[in-house]
């Protein structure tokens, strides 16, 4: 049974941490409790931060700090001394989102070094990134980068030693266990294998961000022309 | 109704208490460094305290007034100067227009604040006006203020604040005839000592290295900026080397890099992070914090979680009763 360490980050946001582990039941649990609390807010609520296995609670004046938290270690305690699972996290969409994306070399500029270092031909490699139905762990490190998982064993790949400058925007890469995809033009040190002509964060629209943590996603294989047409 | 930047200066940026509500989208809460001062600035003014302002980062900044104004600039790192005459911060002056503020070094602090009275019309971006240089959000198309930016203000002015009877001299200012009554937290030094409390990771720190946190001094180092402050000191290490899950942090977390160096993560730092959290500092320590300029000295002392909460509701009451007597003075 999960037993999670409730601690504070700041006078006003404190973390319900459940794990140290990528877990996607974990990080469902995340999930449910951010759901609860954003549908049940509690006075002075502002805003969650979902991690892989963490939820960040953030709050302002009108919440009691102590009180709050004794009421969250009391609510927590009642979960987790019935079933563990008791809060279950609603679905967020029965279908997986649809990522199309380009795997020409082009645009998955690691893919040769990846033949060698994973001992795979290119179509090895897409064929196993495209199997998997992915999970969005938590959005983060800039602004609307997904953090999915879990990468299949066989195309777990190290980060780049020397970070490229420049990473185009669109761009998936993989790192350990995870997929991500670059949302805007940024240094980086992600394996790339391919490109999306979707925009995954808009910082002038309203939902800013194409993903959230909790989403299911696939990617679809298309040609450089299918790429091009997109745009 | 507009200023123009004839110079930026070192740094100067539209900030105001940031962006809140899409940190779950990795984008950074931002806005101002020092909460106190630019609160200050706008309290002055008669704005609501999250009112956009200008933060300018030490010296060197050059603004013409393009109409009259009201205006008032806070916080430290600077002397500031209307058409030469030195001017006093924390109070309210009715400036003449195409009148000329410039800031010029000082020895002490590191941002001040200029509020203008009925506040600046900038367009919000999720909810903020604060400018996120690293993606582009905010302020003037996501960027610092640059030589030529105009930026127009509102009339919208509070009758409280407005005093009919000055008379502008000729150096094209004036003072309103009240002022507060206020002490900055900062203290003109450039040592400085701050409230931490200790952190989610602070278990997983040798001794040796908790007894440095709070018992030896650190430097800003030139790597600092609004993202985060880099401190220079004794290493800090862990019990054992680990790797940590991400998870989120906050301003004022104190990270530590696997080299052993401490980083302060400021307004503008990530959503999410994975070094181990040795300590925090205070929320209220947070903008004197902003105050040290690179070079300065930080020493931290640690006080409880529950004093922590205490001194922020003390500085929360502090700023509401700000509010009020203002109110009441000009009624």
């Amino acid at each position: 049974m999960i037993i999670p360490r409730i601690y504070s980050i700041h006078d006003r946001a404190i973390t319900i941490e459940f794990s140290q582990t990528i877990d996607e039941h974990i990080n469902m649990q995340v999930i449910a409790w951010q759901q609860e609390i954003e549908s049940n807010p509690f006075p002075g609520f502002i805003e969650c931060v979902p991690a892989y296995s963490s939820l960040t609670i953030y709050f302002d004046a009108d919440c009691n700090i102590e009180e709050f938290k004794n009421q969250l270690q009391h609510k927590i305690n009642i979960v987790e001394n019935t079933t563990p699972l008791n809060i279950t996290e609603k679905k967020q969409g029965v279908q997986p989102i649809e990522i199309p994306v380009c795997y020409e070399i082009e645009f998955g500029f690691d893919l040769p070094w990846l033949t060698s270092h994973l001992n795979m031909s290119i179509e090895e490699i897409i064929q196993l990134h495209i199997k998997n139905i992915y999970r969005v762990y938590m959005i983060g490190f800039i602004p609307g980068f997904p953090y999915m998982g879990i990468l299949p064993p066989k195309l777990v790949a190290p980060r780049k030693q020397h970070p490229s400058l420049k990473i185009p925007a669109g761009s998936i890469g993989i790192a350990g266990k995870q997929t991500g995809i670059y949302p805007t033009d940024i240094p980086g040190g992600w394996q790339i294998i391919g490109r999306t002509p979707l925009t995954i964060f808009n910082k002038l629209n309203e939902p800013t961000c194409l993903l959230k943590a909790g989403d299911n996603v696939r990617f679809i294989p298309i040609s450089k022309k299918e790429f091009d047409q997109f745009q | 109704m507009s200023i123009t930047i004839l110079k930026p200066g070192i740094s100067a940026s539209i900030q105001d208490f940031g962006r809140w509500h899409y940190q779950k989208y990795g984008v950074p809460v931002g806005g101002v460094m020092d909460k106190m001062s630019s609160s200050i600035a706008n309290i002055i003014c008669g704005n609501e305290v999250n009112e956009a302002l200008l933060e300018l980062t030490l010296h060197g900044t050059e603004i013409v007034f393009n109409e009259d104004a009201y205006c008032c600039i806070s916080g430290d790192g600077c002397n500031a100067y209307i058409n030469e005459t030195k001017i006093e911060f924390n109070r309210l002056i009715k400036i003449k227009a195409f009148s000329i503020l410039k800031t010029k070094p000082t020895r002490y602090g590191c941002r001040a604040y200029l509020a203008i009275a009925g506040g600046f019309q900038v367009n919000k971006i999720m909810g903020s006006a604060s400018t996120y240089v690293a993606s582009g959000i905010g302020g003037i198309n996501g960027k610092n203020l640059a030589t030529g930016d105009i930026i127009q203000f509102t009339h919208k002015i509070k009758k409280v604040i407005l005093d009919t009877s000055i008379q502008l001299g000729e150096n094209g200012f004036a003072y309103t005839n009240w002022h507060i009554n206020f002490k900055h937290q900062h203290n003109n030094s450039n040592h400085t000592s701050i409230n931490c409390v200790k952190g989610p990771e602070w278990n997983l720190f040798n001794q040796p290295s908790q007894h440095t946190l709070f018992n030896t001094t650190f430097t800003v180092s030139n790597d600092s900026n609004r993202m985060g402050y880099r401190l220079e000191g004794n290493e800090l290490s862990l019990i054992q080397k680990q790797e940590m899950l991400s998870s989120a942090v906050a301003v004022g977390i104190i990270q530590v890099t696997p080299k052993g160096q401490p980083i302060i993560l400021m307004a503008d730092a990530q959503t999410i992070g994975g070094y181990p959290r040795i300590a925090r500092v205070c929320s209220t320590d947070i903008s004197k914090l902003a105050q040290s300029r690179p070079g300065d000295v930080i020493s931290f002392n640690q006080i409880t979680e529950d004093e922590s909460y205490t001194k922020l509701r003390e500085q929360d009451k502090k700023i509401d009763q700000l509010k009020i007597s203002i109110e009441m003075t000009n009624r």
